[in-house]
This record gives structure tokens, sequence and C-alpha cells, in this order.
């Protein structure tokens, strides 16, 4: 049930009103559509609002670039491998912060959030050190390490808030029924929580998916992945490869987002966000 | 009872280690070089860097604020600093009202208009920033669609917005809307209808209830997404360093730019300390209305 | 279950009337032939329903039978779709909740959980822009009527459940609305709570004398409470009369089942009483109509007389029930089962004889009467 009133009852309000809604649509959607025009787009004229030749030989060039084509398999394994390090060390982290009593618990949570407010450039810059003296310069634990650091944060909040939102008595029950502490947290716990896991899991394989600076900076010359070609790309490659380019790293984005968006939009993502 | 509670609490420690381990020794321990690098110090983590760079400050002993004065001196960074700040209050206000509106639109009037407007509000959660910055360059660029229109229109003088300080600001408000939208609709779906309906019976008008219960019982979601949202412009790299200018632009860029092209490393560190503590300084609001409003919900013992 | 106490109280209140504010005959509310739709269903299906002024009345139906629909409707929180709510003789129907003089009690109280008790209770005074000493006064006044003097600077989660539920009372009454709303607003007190704060409601509410709606399902709360009762099912009110005439006289089967138990039987008239299935022949003292031709007859359990000899139908004692301080026993009458409630001082048998008291005669589900008026 929803409390609806009228939001705009004179003419000149109701017109303004769709004025904002409608500039709002063409904000959000209008980049990502005209975009998509210009991946098939051949010869196109300021200020034509429509290409004149339409054509796929961007699509053609980026498939038939060997540079190119590698550094997508590369975007894809890093992705996986991050997603499921990340989940690894971070869920039974998540499952602490909810359910334990440590000393330090607010103190530790609100640092993982402090981490994340130092400028990235930077952080990286002086990484370096740490990387050049542990060996990590170019290899792919490097590029694994230096994207996982960006997961760590939703990877623990998201889950967390997820463990503290089911109530303790479920567990119990579980409990008192005769099950071990290990199959109730996974025939009770981890169903409940699910969800939220695989949002954070998704969010996560995104922001590896996504990462380009950290891995620029360490995994150059060995491993270039799909985002640190675009911004090569972006400045040396016809705009229309670029515009191919970017559509195709935008796909696995959209298809795993389409796959939690329920979830999303349910406020799994926004629920992780509340201190507790 | 004693031993159970300590066992826990080794247990929770324990296995929240990995993820702190890893932040420790690949954030906690850098971010403290770095700042030893920009108080001139020079050794340990810092040494391979330090036998790199040009135009360094350092000092043996004790530490030294030289490198600080040098770039806050820059009459460059001024204007990349002011350029940092506007654009993170403006893109900051600016997605607070628009996610307010949206949420709140689909909060009293859940309509099918209303819904779409709010899912194409989290279109961008689902393209990578590089993207993102891409699409909004070529979107308001000199043959963009922007300028397209407005030429059919009739306004043949329409600004390039592509590679400005605006295009920086609006590729930021796009990407930071869909956090905006997600988490502002999740705090007012937690208001129960029947506390709006008591309002409208005790005499309060829409806009009133707005503001004296729709308002105050979002304010944890609102400052959730006004400090994620200036600090995520205040340390951005990819969106101002593809849509902005080469000057002034945001301190990602110059941070960048101090790094890679002038090859001044203490510099660029210099940079990333300032924008952390503006990060801090804006994080410790955020901490403090969690820890506030904790308090007052907490229900009687 | 406390059949008989429910009755005692409705006896009370019919020998006593016991509103001491002066009888007014204007009416307070009226809901003229309203209808309202929702998810493609009619919820409420032409509803009438007069409540003078100063009257308590309840709305007291199954779940699902509309009346919170119907509340909703007269707080302007729905709109009808035909139909008009008219509150002193004014038409309200499309009036917003905000410019109507009406005040409602939320089932979960709905106090919103960032003001105090005093700001929850103020809130619609500030509104007002009355100046702050006023307000205050008349908070502290309106808190004091429902007997909460402390904790006025408390957030709502941090007082109990029965203190949220009289601030809930306060801030509805402190607008001195014309009308008061309440939609179940005891479904979440504990047993014992329920029954002292809804005499609490009752009296406050005779003291101001304010028209009042209040809704719920349990029938007992409605038995003891109101002046009068709407019983409603489908949308539509069934009957709507005070708690003895509705406990006495059901006009309808639906009312006769739904308040109070009732033994139901096919039954026949015949000389001298009721012919049931099996062609038993139970005396009966007084019947509310007569005629040929098959009847519906509903007996209240009190209204069958229990003896151990004597004439009346014979009957076999299935089981005893002690109520305290009367019994309920259940009884095979040929294929009838009959349910009575007898003295606790009759003695246990086996076998009994039976006889009704008074029995209530229906036809397609509405009460006959015959053209005398039934004694009582
Ligand atoms: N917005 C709506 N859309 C569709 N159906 C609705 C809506 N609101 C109520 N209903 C339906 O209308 C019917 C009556 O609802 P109402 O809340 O008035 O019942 P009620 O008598 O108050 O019941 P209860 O005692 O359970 O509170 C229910 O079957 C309900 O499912
Ligand atoms: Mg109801």
């Amino acid at each position: 049930m929803s409390v609806s009133f009228a939001l705009a009852r004179s003419a000149g309000r109701r017109v303004l009103w769709f004025l904002f809604v409608g500039s709002l649509i063409v904000f959000m959607i209008g980049p990502i559509v005209w975009l998509g025009l210009r991946a098939f787009s051949g010869l196109w004229l300021y200020p034509q609002l429509l290409p004149k030749q339409w054509t796929v030989n961007g699509w053609r060039q980026v498939f038939n670039d060997p540079n190119l084509s590698h550094s997508m398999k590369l975007s894809f394994e890093f992705a996986p491998v991050v997603t499921v390090a990340s989940a690894a060390i971070c869920l039974p982290a998540a499952y602490a912060f909810s359910r334990y009593k440590f000393p330090g618990r607010r103190f530790l949570l609100i640092s993982l959030f402090a981490v994340n407010a130092f400028p990235k450039i930077g952080l990286y810059i002086s990484m370096a050190g740490v990387f050049y003296s542990l060996n990590l310069m170019a290899t792919f634990l490097g590029v694994v390490i230096v994207q996982l650091i960006g997961t760590i944060v939703f990877m623990t909040w998201i889950p967390a808030a997820a463990f503290s939102a089911i109530p303790r008595s479920l567990e119990e029950a579980a409990r008192d029924v005769g099950a071990g502490p290990l199959r109730v947290f996974f025939r009770v716990t981890f169903p409940l929580a699910a969800p939220a896991i695989f949002v954070a899991m998704i969010l996560s394989f995104l922001a590896s998916f996504d990462e380009a600076q950290g891995t620029f900076l360490v995994g150059v010359p060995k491993y270039i992945t799909m985002p640190t070609e675009m911004y090569t790309l972006v400045l040396n490659y016809p705009e229309q490869v670029a515009a191919v380019f970017a559509l195709l790293l935008a796909v696995p984005s959209v298809l795993l987002m389409a796959l939690v968006r329920k979830h999303v939009m349910g406020g799994k993502l926004a629920e992780g966000f509340q201190l507790r | 009872m004693r031993r159970r509670e300590l066992r826990e609490g080794a247990q929770g420690l324990l296995m929240v280690l990995p993820p702190v381990a890893v932040i420790a020794v690949f954030i906690g321990f850098p971010v403290v070089a770095a700042i030893a690098y920009t108080l001139g110090r020079a050794g340990g983590p810092n040494s391979v860097v330090a036998s790199l760079g040009q135009r360094q400050f350092i000092v043996q002993h004790g530490v030294t604020l030289d490198a600080y004065r040098d770039v806050l001196g820059n009459k460059t960074i001024h204007r990349d600093l002011w350029a940092t700040v506007w654009v993170t209050v403006l893109a900051t206000l600016v997605v607070v009202v628009v996610s307010w509106a949206i949420a709140l639109y689909l909060r009293l009037a859940d309509t099918r208009l209303a819904r779409i407007v709010s899912g194409l509000s989290v279109v961008p959660l689902f393209i990578p920033v590089v993207i993102a910055s891409y699409a909004m360059l070529v979107f308001y660029s000199s043959d963009g669609f922007m300028r397209s229109v407005a030429y059919h229109l009739g306004w043949h003088s329409f600004p390039t917005l592509g590679f400005t300080l605006w295009c920086v600001f609006l590729a930021e408000v796009w990407v930071n809307i869909p956090f905006g939208v997600l988490m502002m609709s999740s705090g007012l779906n937690g208001v129960p209808n029947n506390l709006i309906e008591a309002a409208r019976d005790s005499g309060a008008s829409m806009p009133r209830v707005v503001r004296s219960i729709l308002l105050p019982m979002n304010v944890i979601p609102t400052v959730i997404v006004a400090t994620f949202t200036a600090i995520y412009v205040l340390g951005s790299f990819t969106v101002p360093y593809l849509t902005g200018p080469t000057a002034p632009n945001l301190l990602g860029p110059s941070m960048s730019n101090f790094f890679s092209a002038f090859n001044q490393p203490q510099q660029a560190e210099v940079l990333a300390i300032v924008v952390f503590v503006l990060a801090l300084g804006i994080g410790a609001v955020y901490v403090w209305a969690n820890v506030r409003t904790g308090k007052r919900s907490a229900v009687a013992p | 279950m406390s059949t008989e106490r429910r009755l005692d109280g409705a006896q009370q209140r019919a020998e006593a009337p016991a509103s001491p504010a002066p009888e007014r005959t204007d009416v307070g509310l009226q809901i003229e032939h309203v209808s309202k739709d929702l998810g493609g269903r009619t919820i409420v299906d032409d509803m009438q329903l007069e409540v003078k002024a100063g009257e308590l009345t309840c709305l007291l139906g199954p779940s699902g039978c509309g009346k919170t629909t119907t509340l909703r409707m007269i707080g302007g929180f729905l709109i009808p779709d035909r139909g008009r709510v008219l509150i002193g003789g004014n038409d309200v129907t499309k009036m917003s909740p905000d410019k109507r003089p009406t005040a409602m009690v939320f089932q979960n109280y709905a106090l919103w959980p960032h003001m105090t008790v005093f700001k929850n209770v103020a809130f619609g005074l500030r509104l007002r822009k009355l100046p702050r000493q006023e307000v205050s006064d008349r908070v502290a006044q309106v808190l004091e009527l429902v007997g909460l003097t402390h904790h006025v600077h408390s957030y709502p989660a941090r007082i109990s459940g029965g203190e949220q539920q009289r601030v809930a009372l306060a801030r509805a009454l402190v607008l001195e609305p014309k009308v008061l709303l309440l939609d179940e607003p005891l479904s979440n007190l504990d047993a014992k709570l329920r029954v002292r704060v809804r005499e609490d409601i009752r009296e406050i509410q005779q003291r101001i004398g304010i028209t009042t709606v209040f809704v719920t399902h349990d029938q007992d709360e409605a038995l003891s409470i109101s002046d009068r009762i709407a019983v409603m099912s489908g949308g539509n009110v069934e009957q709507y009369a005070d708690a003895r005439s509705l406990y006495r006289e059901p006009e309808t089967t639906f009312v006769a089942s739904f308040v109070g138990a009732m033994n139901s039987y096919e039954a026949t008239v015949v000389p001298g009483g009721l012919e049931l299935p099996g062609k038993l022949v139970v005396p009966c003292d007084d019947l509310s109509a007569t005629g040929d031709g098959t009847f519906e007859a509903g007996v209240r359990p009190e209204d069958v007389h229990v003896s151990l000899n004597g004439d009346g139908a014979p009957a076999d004692v299935v089981r005893e029930v002690p109520r305290g301080h009367y019994k309920e026993i259940v009884l095979n009458a040929g294929p009838n089962e009959v349910r009575a409630f007898v003295s606790a001082d009759l003695p246990p048998a086996e076998h009994v004889r039976i006889s009704f008291t008074r029995a209530l005669l229906y036809r397609d589900g509405v009460l006959q009467r015959s053209s005398a008026p039934v004694s009582v």
C-alpha cells in the first residue's frame, strides 16, 4: 500500500515537474544511448542527431586486435579470482563483526572505512614501495592484491549487515534441535544471508573488473586488463573503436547487475552502510 | 560464563584478522610510509620511490614540512584545490537533492512513471566508471548530443562542456546518483505509512510531512550519501582524468601528474594526504551521525 | 467462553444508561451509501451508518470485512468511490485528512520515533501556530487526562506499550477533534492491560463526550464499551444496535453466530414448542415468530433449561465443562447437539430433560418476528 497524494496540482507545477523528470531521464540514459549509437556509426557529422552511415567496422577492429582481445581474456581471469579470494577472507570477518563481541570491534569496522578515504592514486604510489620489496610488481598475485583491497570494505559491510538482520533465535532454535555450529551456519544463517552475500560478490567482481589505475601501476607491462586498455584507447584510437570497447566492457556489468537487481533495489546494498 | 566470553572474543578477533591484516600491510603501512615520506623521511619502504623522484625535501633526522610548503605554496595547486572543493560541494549537493527528490517521488507516488524514473537512475551502477566517463565526455563534447539538440532548437552557440569542470561535475553526479537513490529509498521505505498518515491527521500538509517526519527520520541515509559522495569525488581520478580540462583539474589527476609527468612523487603524496585529511573530516560526520541516532533509537532495557 | 459475563455487562449498561454527558440529539457522523473498490474488489458496499454526537460506536466484524477501510474513509485516508461522509452535518467526503475534524489512533500507535512524547502530542498544536505557553498547557492537560504524567520527555522507543498507547490517544485528543477514530487500538497489549485500557478509553470518551468510532474484531471489547455496535460482514453493516439488543435479538444468523454462542437447528413450529430434526419436540416458552414451514432456529445456551426430571425433551450429557460460577454442558438430543449454560450446582447426570426458554426463528438468514413484540 502506498500513501499517494497529488504531488503537483496546478498545471504550471505539473509542466515543471515533467520537465524535471524528462531532463532527468535524458541525463541518466542519454550518454549510454549516445555511446551505443557511436559504436555503429560510420559517418556522423555535427549537428546531425543520427549517423549518416551505419557500420560494424569498429567491432571487427576490436575483435581482430590481439591486444584488445587478450586484455578481455585477462579481465575475465582476474575478476573471479579476486572475488573468491575476497569472499574467503572477508565473509568470516563479516560474521564475526555481526555476531561476536570483541575488543576493538567498532574501531576495526570504522577503520575499514577510513582506509577507503585515502585517495587511490596516492595509495598506489606509496604501495609501489611495498610491492617492490615483496617482489609483487608485474605478477599475477600483485594485481590480485591491488584489486582485492578495493573490495574489502563492501565485502565485509554488506554481509555483516545481513548477518545482523538474522534473528539470533533462528540460530538458537537450530542449535536446540541438535545441529552443530557449522551445520547451523550452513543450513540456517548462510541461506538467509545469501542474497546480500551474492550482491557483495557481484559488486566485488565488478570492482575488480573495472579497476584500472592500480592494475596499471602494478601489472604493466604484463597484465593489461580491459579498463586499463580503455585509457589508451580513449586517447589513441578512433572514437568508434573506443565506443565498441566501452560497450563490451559494460556487458558483464549489466548482465551481473541484472542478476542482483532485485536485491540491490530491495535495500541489501543500502543496509550495509549503516554502522551498528 | 566469563571463559566463554573470552573464547568468543578471541575467535572473533581471529576471524576478522585476515582482512584487517591485508589492509594493514597493503594500505595501513603504505599510508604511514607515505606520511613519513611527505615529512621528509626517505628511508625504508620509501627508498625506491625516493631514489627516482625529483625536487624532494629530505631530512635524515626529525621531520620537515618543506614538501607541504612547496605544494601548498604552488599557485596551480591552489586552483586545483579550489576546483576540487567546488566540484565536490556542488556534486554532493546535487546528488543529495536529486536522489532525495527521486526517492521521495517513489515513496509518495508509487506510480509506473516513478518506478521508471528510479529504475533509470540506478543505471550507472551497471556501468564501469571508465565507460561512464567516456560516455559523458562524448555526450557533452563539441559534436555531442547536447550541442546537436541545442543546434536543432536554434541555440547554435551551446557551450562545449566536454573537457571542462562542468563535465567533471556532471559525470560525478551521474556516477553517484544510484548510490544516493538506493540509500534514500531504503531509508524512506523504512518510514511506515501510518507515521505519515498520523501527521496528516494532525493537520500537516504534505510539504510539512516531508519536513517534520520524513526528513528527520532520514537523516542517517542522507548523511551517508553526502559523506560517501563527497569522499568519492574528492579522491576520484578516472572521472576528472577522462572528462576534465588539463588545468585546473581535480587533485586526483594532479596527483597523477606530479607522479608520472613531473616525476615528483613526494608532492603527489602531499596532495594525497591533503585529500585524506579532508576525507577523514567528512568521515567523522558519518561516524558521529551513526553513533548519535544509534543512541536514541535504542529500545528500553 | 465468557458469554455470561458479557451478558452481565450488556444488561448493566442497558439498565442504567451510563453516559453522564447531557443527551444530545444532533448527529456526529453520517456515512451515506458509501462504497469503495480496492484492487478490483468491492471492499465496502453501499454502507450506511449514523453515529450520534457523543456516542461510541464499535465496528465489529471478522477479519477482512472492511472495518479498517471504512475507518480510513472517515479519516480521509481513502476517498469513497460513491456516497458521502458527513461530520456534524457537513460533507467532508473529499476533504484531506489534515483538514478534517477527525483524529485517528493507529493500531501500532504510529508515534514518531524522532520526537519525544511531548513533541508527539504537541505536533498538531504547533502546526496551528499556537503560543508556546498554550501548547505546553494543553499538552500537559491532555497527558493528565490519559493518565501519563511522567516520561513526558522520553522517546517513544523507551516507554512501555501501554504508555505508548496513551500517548497515541493523547495525540489524537489534544486537537479536540469532532470525531475520534480508533483502529484496534488495544490489539498490541496483553490481556489484562487490554481490559484496563479499554475501560479508561471509555471513561475518557464519556468525560469529554466525543463522538467515537472504534474498530475491533473482539466482541468482548465491543460489547463492553460501546453505546452501539455495527456488526459488519462483506463490506456492509448487518446490524446496528446496542449491545443488549444485538445479543438478545440478532437480526441475522450471521450476527447471531458472530456475537456470542448460539445453538442453531432446522425446526418447525408445533403446538407447545419446536420440532427439531429426528422428530424431537422441545418445549419452548417464547418464540420470535410462528408460521408454517421450516425455520432456522437459534437458541442461546443460557436459554436452554436443563432439569434432571420433569418434562421436556430427553437428552444425553456428552461433556461438562466447568466455567467457574456456571458450567457449560454439551448434550445430544436425538441427532442434535445442544450447548447449555447451567448453574454450577446442577448435579452431574447422564440423562436429562431440556426445554427452551426462548428461541429466535430465522428465514433466509433474517430474523422473523410475529406481530406482537418479542417479550424479553
Ligand atoms: N489497497 C488495497 N488493495 C487491495 N485490496 C485491499 C487494499 N486494502 C485492503 N484491501 C482488502 O480489503 C479487504 C478489507 O480490508 P480491511 O483492512 O478493511 O479489513 P478489516 O476489516 O480491517 O480486517 P482486519 O480485522 O483483518 O483488520 C481485505 O480483504 C483486504 O485484503
Ligand atoms: Mg483492520
